[in-house]
């Protein structure tokens, strides 16, 4: 019993990193309304600035964030300014230009393909940090510390935008812009610089979530592809758009994911995710928290 | 419009070119890449069945080209079932796939539609992936299912040389053109336009868009898994990563939407120029410069989609027809 209740515990907090990562991808498609599918991709641009970060000054993992969180803010800020908001621009009237899926599709392969071409297909981390390996024992259970620190950063994460979203000036006019961007443009809101903005916020995001995998995971150039699929079928499940949805939609796939090989094959929980994914598609598209107007 | 005749002498000369092409070249190498090329260019124009006529993105069609490759494969190791027939068994499978998948997500927004693709398409390969049975069938997970070239002749589906594999997949794509222009003349194929452009306007009007959309659906898996068949065929060794990989789900789609999607010309126009690209960088760069095609891949669709959304035929449509128009001496009134 007590590896279950190990596991579920170890499960809720990778899943909180998860949820992280995930979160970035929701505060895009509630402003812009459009999935990026080229999330993971920007989560792995994120590990590998952390990474390099990290191996070139020595320092704590997490004080990476420092140089991390502003380099993707900007990359985002243009990735959308030079690249999509002339598709929204030209295709007014689409609430959800599928051109847009395009473009983010073809930025994925090329942030990928240009990864391997620069730092080649060789797994990285980053041995020598004060996290790596750390475990933490609570009885006769073993919690993984960077994780657990993962975990936080991920509240605290949310915690953040949630705050930014309502109490500042910005925030409301990203609330306004979500609600009806026609609207929030007749009352002088630069529609395209609020874009511009949440998608910088959507990457620095991603790249927090880089930040705080970088202690205990692989990088490789398509180490984004794991979790741009992930990262969909969580704000599915937790219903797009929504902040908290995105943190317990991750958390019950980490649950899952390190709970199932207890009861089988470690890759067939990936089926079970899945599965569950196609079943809430179908039965559920509007998430455990989502708004039925977005799908 | 140009005159008809106009219009079907470069036809004509297209396809006396494409059959008389492997008396010129008798490369191995050569030929190999164009067989290839014919196969995307079939396997996009399955695809721009529903990517482009019915206005949906679906990201996961190599799912298709897996199922129909394991069911003929499957048929013939374990049952001896020409492939011929196991070819058709598989596409009715994936046909019947198909509908499922669209059934419920035909209805939702278009982002919905391509991630349930790309899930599916992931769950299946997963699948494949971790079972060594299925039933009676023997599918050896990530092992995958190797064609002993024991047999050959054209009851088999099995050739020494690389001709037969040529002309095969060149009839299949004529084939696949020639349905593709009949539909886009059909009733279905102006459902299908208007569902895709204004769903509420057609719904309006009377036209069943889900329906329309379903039955391309339908018909676009169905063609897909006709050429995992031939794939399985042709390379005669298949395992999950090479005929479910969501690489090629996406390069599928990348070609077609690059070449124009919704056009009947696009999608082999896509396959023309970018299979090529692929090919060869991948035999002159692939050890220097991995993924450089991808890049390439990449950079041509974001360039296309912002400058040319409705891809690269548009252009090259207008350029040939000022030419065709010039070299008929001017007579035709302006269109």
């Amino acid at each position: 019993m007590l590896f279950i209740i190990e596991d579920t515990l170890n499960g809720i907090l990778m899943g909180a990193i998860y949820g992280l990562a995930a979160l970035g991808l929701t505060v895009i498609f509630g402003v812009l309304k459009v999935i990026n599918f080229a999330h993971g991709s920007l989560l792995m641009v994120g590990m590998y600035v952390a990474y390099w970060a990290v191996l070139l000054t020595g320092v704590h993992p997490y004080l990476s964030l420092i140089v991390v969180v502003p380099v993707m803010f900007v990359f985002g800020y243009l990735l959308q300014d030079i690249l999509i908001k002339p598709i929204f621009k030209s295709e007014k009237e689409v609430r959800e230009p599928i051109t847009v899926i395009i473009v983010t599709t073809g930025v994925w392969y090329i942030l990928d393909n240009l990864a391997l071409l620069i730092f080649g297909p060789q797994y990285r981390n980053i041995q020598d940090n004060p996290l790596r390996g750390k475990m933490l024992e609570i009885g006769e259970m073993m919690v993984s510390v960077p994780k657990l620190w993962g975990f936080f950063t991920a509240l605290a994460t949310a915690l953040l935008i949630y705050l930014f979203l309502q109490k500042t000036r910005m925030g409301r006019a990203v609330r306004a812009t979500s609600l009806d961007r026609d609207a929030a443009s007749l009352q002088g809101i630069n529609q395209y610089r609020i874009y511009n903005i949440a998608f910088g916020l959507g990457t620095a995001v991603a790249g927090v979530a880089g930040v705080t995998l970088v202690p205990f995971y692989n990088i490789f150039p398509t180490v984004g592809v794991l979790f741009d699929i992930k990262c969909f079928i969580i704000v599915v499940l937790g219903g797009l758009g929504s902040i908290g949805g995105a943190l317990l939609g991750g958390m019950i796939i980490g649950v899952i994911e390190s709970v199932g090989p207890q009861f089988m094959t470690a890759t067939w929980t990936e089926a079970i995710v899945y599965a569950l994914f196609l079943a809430f598609l179908f039965l559920k598209p509007s998430g455990l928290f989502g708004v039925k107007y977005d799908w | 419009m140009l005159p008809s005749r106009a219009r079907k002498l470069p036809l004509v000369l297209v396809a006396l070119a494409a059959f008389g092409l492997p008396l010129v070249v008798t490369s191995a190498t050569y030929l190999h890449i164009l067989i290839l090329l014919f196969l995307y260019a079939y396997l996009t124009t399955s695809w721009n069945l529903v990517g482009g006529f019915a206005g949906v993105l679906p990201l996961g069609h190599a799912a298709f080209v897996g199922i129909g490759a394991y069911t003929s494969t499957i048929l013939s190791l374990q049952y001896g079932v020409s492939p011929w027939i196991g070819m058709f068994a598989g596409a009715l499978i994936a046909a019947v796939v198909g509908v499922i998948i669209g059934l419920p997500t035909f209805k939702m927004r278009g982002a919905y539609f391509a991630l349930a693709t790309i899930a599916f398409a992931e769950g299946i390969r997963v699948m494949f992936e971790n079972i060594d049975h299925l039933g009676p069938f023997q599918i050896n997970g990530p092992r995958g299912l190797q064609i002993p070239p024991l047999k050959t002749g054209l009851v088999h589906f099995m050739f020494a040389d690389k001709e037969p594999y040529y002309y095969i997949i060149l009839v299949m794509l004529a084939a696949v053109l020639a349905l593709t222009w009949a539909i886009s003349r059909s009733k279905l194929g102006f459902y299908l336009v208007a569902g895709g452009e204004e769903p509420e306007a057609a719904q309006a009007l009377g036209v069943n868009v889900a329906r329309a959309k379903l039955a391309a659906m339908a018909m676009s898996s169905f063609l897909t898994a006709l050429a995992g068949t031939f794939w399985a065929q042709f390379t005669l060794y298949i395992h999950p990563k090479s005929v479910m990989s969501l690489d090629i789900s996406f390069e599928i789609a990348f070609i077609a939407l690059i070449g124009g999607r919704g056009s009947i010309a696009g999608p082999v126009l896509g396959a023309l120029l970018l299979r090529p690209v692929s090919d060869f960088s991948r035999i002159y760069f692939g050890d220097t410069l991995p993924g450089l095609h991808l890049i390439i891949f990449g950079v041509v669709l974001v360039l296309v989609m912002l400058f040319q959304p409705r891809g690269l035929q548009e252009p090259l449509t207008r350029f040939y027809q000022q030419a065709m128009r010039r070299l008929s001496g001017g007579r035709e009134a302006a269109p």
